[in-house]
């Protein structure tokens, strides 16, 4: 009886060497280990030997039963993971093969790089305003050192409504709304759509925006001026990037200037982007005129301020290097899918 | 401001390149536009000897010429002039040549012969006799002088100078002149400056033996200085005036012209000849112009004039629009004898009304319009008749007539050093603050602390310390401001709350795959038409403005949808296949018309859906989903909006609020922007929307007990809107009723007619514990009893 269990787990074991699939390991577990499986048959075949042999004969088979149960499950497992590296073999994709789109928009690339300053200044403690794009001759012109006369007012022709209301030319009307309704310490910028009476061509649309920003404080200088647009500057165009001042005049800034940045295209070296000159103007900015300060009830003995325009559709020109700025208000689909 | 560098010389030493001069000025606030090196644009024209002329076999005007170019062969190139000879001296542009009138010479063949060139005239060099003895004259431009073939014609015409080309700030029109410019360089690179001292001599006559002047108007017209010259001999000014003019952009007329032109642009004070017997009653009248009056200026152009206009007149009429244009009648002429000449300074707004109104600038009213300095129109009027005695221009008559009412003082700025430097921080040597205001001719003082500066009427853009710290800055040298970080209490800045919902709205939208668009503000007088809307709409009251850039930009926008379809027609005509875009802008709502004040100026928003898987609905969802961003209970009700489709429109109430329109753009509105398919388009008044209180989000417990689906088909009249049916299931469902879904809507051969089949799932579920069979019962039993209230028969269960 020995010698038959041993020829029943050498079948069973070769049978399972054998076998390729798992339905084959089924069959075998049947034939084997089932219920009329041939070492069951073994065990029904004990009642023929005698007391003392038959729980050792019984240990046998129970032993061998185990044994080839282990052997068919590991095969078992090892055809299953086979199967499934066939299937998965199988199912190969060519991942070149297009995306299918997922809808996403985008914001107005104007509206990208504002947020991005926006962003910035905030972080300086710098809150965020607003103000009306019709403004008064008196906030938009007066309050800022423009009387009637004033030959500044060539520098901009301006859209009218009434006698006195106009489409706001400049973001710094803001300015005299902030200062006329907060007191200092004031930090703010203010960005908006302004309009100028300029034609319509690759560089000039008669409606674009700023952002302007303004400081005042007690012993507000110049240097703080500068140290606030170089850490601006440098988020915006890279740590290395260094500010310019040159003289300029703006009727409601005194000392003005136009600040220039290391052009970030050559890194100062000079190209064609910064005309060879290593460097590209970027803001007006200069001290709250004197006027300014005391036709907003702030006494310039006492305090003094700074304050910058910033022109963010040029900004955002530079940025994309787009050529031409219609392209920003034409809204073609193909165009906005690129910022 | 244009310059000859060369001239400049004349007033300044300059001891630096033209690249380290301009930069210098750059940097003290003087821009620099352009450097033009003269000649730049005359390449390859060479002096070139006529070895032999012959004529042209194919021509009865073009001759052959073989010209000894300075190489070893002679150069053949063909000309139609006839003013040339053998052994003249010629420019001759050779092949890829460049001339200043922008021709590009290349070598051909005129009429079948060969030619290498171009013999060139004066004109053609943009030469006249004032740059070249003999360049006027019709033909070729025969060359004097010993000059060997070859040569480049740069050489031969001396041309070595620079034209810098300044940007005057509007604070500086002390700068618009020669004599401004030179001032400051010689500030800027600490040489001498040496403006010209007038003097002359005078005949023993008196002035007021040959004319009156009256200033009847001394608001408009402050000072009048008048002079009289006689034995005037008319005839070209010298080559270096002429020069010195055409540098400057303007024209060279005659000795007479010529001096007031170059004082103007010397001293920066327009001056004004008259002839001066063509001056009825020997008067000169400064007064308004009388109602009726006109006059014809010396463009030979006639304007009529109102009162408020100022002209220059003799004893009857005007004879010049002040500070404008002079009048055709005493025009300066070659036969002119006797000349009265004027240096004024007149009202710069009232020059500026004047000429715009007339639709006249012209050197001296630009001038007058920045400003001209009181006391420098006597100093001009003294210049001009230095340059008259030292051209031989005429006898200056003795006397001169003044007119004023009164000249200002210098002002005085009394300050400390400290406080100049308080707004740079920076710190500057007192000594070098005063030399400075010094070297500006701000005459300044430094005693015991206190700084003293005299101010020149003709730096009146100077009135405090900030200006005194700008001056003293710019040519200190701006780089020595070091940048310093932001000092004080720095904490995050803060936004409003309507910025912060809109930045909200914008990411949802680019989520749902809408790009946001920009456009401007102004819409066409017309475009409100395209929405048919009635007249008495609303959205008709818009504010126009006056001086537009054209009527496709006059009127701002009381909506936003116009622009919206604009660009769906810009896409869909690019045949770009779906698109879904959002604009967040402002709308304008007048108070009143005509505008008295600032109009209300409301936050509102457009979306705009085209494309094969857009539709009503999908517009819907879009709506639906800002409105869940702000927390409104949302209803749809019929709107009737004539620019949208009569059956597919909604308007939205949030909370009750009418908040929004959407819908299928109307077919006819549609084609007025060339759209022929179906477009969607929706408007949001923001203002309305963030006006509603949000409640705050606070959590659900997710449900721990399982949900019933059950499935309700039902028939209805076709008119009924699901709407009605959804309210009817959710009144039914009450608290149990976790989610309802429309999943089939059906008209057609199997139901009968004017009926619809309308099938809902809806699931209940209970907070409490799993739903028993009764529970289930009695609430489908309520749903259905609603259902047949709001007149839906249940088909099957």
């Amino acid at each position: 009886m020995k010698e038959q269990i041993e020829l029943i787990v050498a079948a069973a074991k070769k049978a399972v060497d054998e076998a390729s699939d798992e339905k084959q390991i089924d069959e075998i577990r049947v034939k084997y280990l089932g219920k009329k499986g041939e070492l069951t048959a073994l065990l029904k075949q004990m009642g023929s030997l005698s007391a003392e042999e038959r729980p050792i004969m019984g240990q046998m088979v129970n032993e061998a039963k185990a044994k080839l149960e282990e052997i068919v499950g590991a095969k078992q497992i090892q055809l299953k993971e086979k199967a499934t590296e066939l299937k998965l073999k199988a199912e190969q994709i060519d991942i070149t093969m297009p995306a299918k789109e997922a809808k996403v928009g985008k914001l107005h690339p104007l509206n990208t790089v504002l947020n991005d300053m926006i962003d910035i200044f905030q972080s300086m403690g710098f809150d965020v305003l607003d103000g009306p794009e019709v403004e008064t001759d008196h906030y938009n012109f007066e309050c800022l050192n423009v009387p009637a006369d004033h030959p500044a007012r060539d520098m901009q022709d301006t859209f009218y409504l009434a006698d006195n209301l106009l489409l706001r030319t400049q973001t710094s009307a803001a300015q005299i709304r902030t200062m006329e309704n907060r007191k200092p310490p004031i930090r703010i910028i203010c960005p908006g759509r302004v309009f100028r009476a300029d034609e319509v061509d690759a560089t000039h649309s008669p409606v674009f925006h700023q952002i302007e920003g303004l400081v005042v404080d007690k012993n507000v200088t110049m240097c703080d001026l500068k140290g606030v647009l170089e850490q601006f500057a440098k988020e915006i165009y890279g740590a290395d990037t260094k500010v310019k001042f040159r003289p300029s005049f703006f009727p409601f800034t005194e000392p003005s200037v136009e600040v220039d940045v290391t052009c970030s295209e050559c890194g100062g070296k000079g190209c064609r982007v910064c005309k060879g000159s290593g460097w590209i103007e970027i803001l007006g900015a200069g001290m709250v005129h004197p006027n300014v300060l005391r036709s907003c009830g702030i006494d310039p003995e006492v305090y003094s301020g700074f304050a910058f325009g910033i022109g963010l559709d040029r900004l955002t020109t530079t940025r994309y290097k787009i050529s031409d700025i219609r392209l920003l208000f034409e809204n073609d689909k193909r165009f906005l899918d690129q910022f | 401001m244009k310059i000859s560098l060369n001239h400049l010389k004349t007033y300044v030493d300059i001891n630096v390149s033209v690249e380290e001069l301009c930069d210098k000025m750059v940097m003290a606030g003087f821009e620099v536009e352009s450097i033009e090196k003269q000649g730049e644009n005359l390449v390859n024209v060479v002096a070139a000897r006529i070895l032999e002329i012959t004529p042209h076999e194919n021509s009865d005007h073009l001759q052959i010429c073989q010209m000894d170019v300075g190489g070893k062969a002679p150069v053949q190139i063909v000309t139609g002039a006839q003013n040339i000879s053998e052994g003249d001296l010629v420019p001759a542009a050779l092949h890829d040549s460049h001339l200043p009138n922008g021709m590009h010479i290349m070598a051909g063949k005129l009429r079948g012969v060969e030619s290498n060139g171009m013999l060139c005239s004066g004109e053609e060099l943009c030469l006249t006799d004032a740059d070249y003895e003999g360049a006027s004259v019709y033909g070729i431009m025969i060359l004097h002088g010993d000059h060997a073939p070859g040569t480049d014609m740069r050489e031969v015409l001396g041309l070595d100078d620079y034209i810098i080309d300044f940007k005057i700030t509007a604070n500086r029109p002390d700068c618009n002149c020669f004599l401004g410019v030179a001032k400051e360089v010689s500030v800027v690179l600490g040489t001498t400056y040496n403006p010209p001292v007038p003097q002359y001599s005078v005949k023993g006559e008196r002035i007021t033996d040959y004319i009156d002047v009256k200033v009847e108007n001394y608001d408009l017209c402050p000072r009048y200085i008048g002079r009289v010259v006689r034995n005037l001999r008319i005839k070209p000014s010298p080559v270096w005036m002429q020069k010195a003019i055409t540098s400057s952009g303007m024209r060279p007329i005659n000795n007479i012209v010529d001096i007031t032109n170059f004082v103007m642009l010397e001293t920066g004070q327009p001056m004004h000849a008259f002839n001066y017997d063509d001056l009825a009653n020997k008067q000169i009248i400064v007064r308004n112009a009388v109602a009726g009056e006109s006059i014809t200026t010396i463009d030979g152009k006639e304007y009529n004039l109102s009162e408020d206009m100022l002209v220059i007149a003799d004893g009857e009429k005007p004879s010049c629009l002040a500070g404008i244009m002079g009048g055709k009648e005493s025009e300066i002429e070659d036969d002119t004898k006797n000349l009265f000449l004027e240096s004024a300074k007149f009202r710069r707004d009232n020059i500026r009304h004047t000429g715009r109104a007339l639709g006249i600038r012209t050197e001296a009213s630009g001038r007058f319009e920045k400003g001209v300095d009181i006391i420098n129109v006597e100093f001009a009027m003294e210049r001009a008749l230095q340059l008259i005695e030292e051209l031989d221009a005429g006898d200056i008559i003795d006397g001169t007539l003044d007119r004023n009412s009164g000249l200002p003082e210098d002002r005085i700025i009394t300050t400390t050093v400290k406080d100049v430097l308080a707004l740079l921080g920076v710190d500057i040597p007192e000594e070098k603050v005063v030399n400075i205001l010094n070297s500006l001719g701000l005459e300044t003082t430094l005693e015991n602390g206190i700084l003293t500066s005299k101010i020149p009427s003709i730096r009146d853009d100077i009135e405090g310390r900030a200006d005194l710290a700008e001056e003293v800055m710019r040519i200190y040298g701006y780089d020595h401001i070091i940048g310093t970080p932001m000092r004080g209490t720095v904490v995050r800045g803060t936004k409003l709350p309507e910025r912060i919902k809109c930045d909200k709205i914008k990411s949802l939208l680019c989520g749902m795959g809408a790009f946001e668009i920009a456009t401007y503000s102004f819409i066409s007088s017309s475009a409100i038409d395209t929405l048919k809307l009635s007249a008495e709409d609303e959205r008709r009251k818009t504010i126009k403005i006056i001086n537009p850039l054209g009527d496709e930009y006059s009127t701002l926008r009381t909506q936003l949808i116009t622009s919206m379809l604009t660009v769906l027609s810009t896409n869909i005509n690019r045949k770009i296949e779906n698109g879904r875009f959002y604009e967040i802008s402002k709308r304008f709502v007048p108070k009143a018309l005509p505008l008295t004040e600032q109009p209300l100026e409301l936050n509102t928003m457009s979306i705009g859906v085209y494309g094969k898987d857009e539709e009503f609905f999908t517009l819907k969802g879009i709506i639906e989903e800002i409105m869940k961003l702000f927390g409104a209970h949302t209803q749809y009700e019929r709107s009737n909006e004539p620019y949208l489709h009569p059956g597919r429109q909604a308007l939205v109430k949030a909370n009750n609020k009418a908040v929004a329109v959407f819908g299928e753009v109307h077919p006819i509105t549609a084609a007025e922007y060339d759209i022929e398919q179906r477009v969607y388009v929706a408007e949001i008044k923001l203002d309305v929307l963030f006006s509603i209180e949000k409640r705050k989000t606070t959590y659900k417990p997710l449900p721990k007990f399982p949900a019933v689906e059950r499935d309700f088909a039902m028939l209805c009249d076709r008119e009924i809107p699901v709407g009605a049916l959804e309210k009817a299931i959710i009144s039914g469902g009450s608290r149990l009723l976790e989610k309802i879904e429309l999943f089939d809507v059906y008209e057609g051969s199997q139901i009968s007619e004017g009926k619809k089949s309308v099938a809902y799932s809806i699931w209940l579920r209970s907070a409490e514990g799993t739903l028993t069979d009764e529970q289930i019962e009695s609430t489908c039993n309520r749903i259905i009893k609603k259902l047949e209230e709001a007149g839906a028969q249940l088909r099957s269960k």
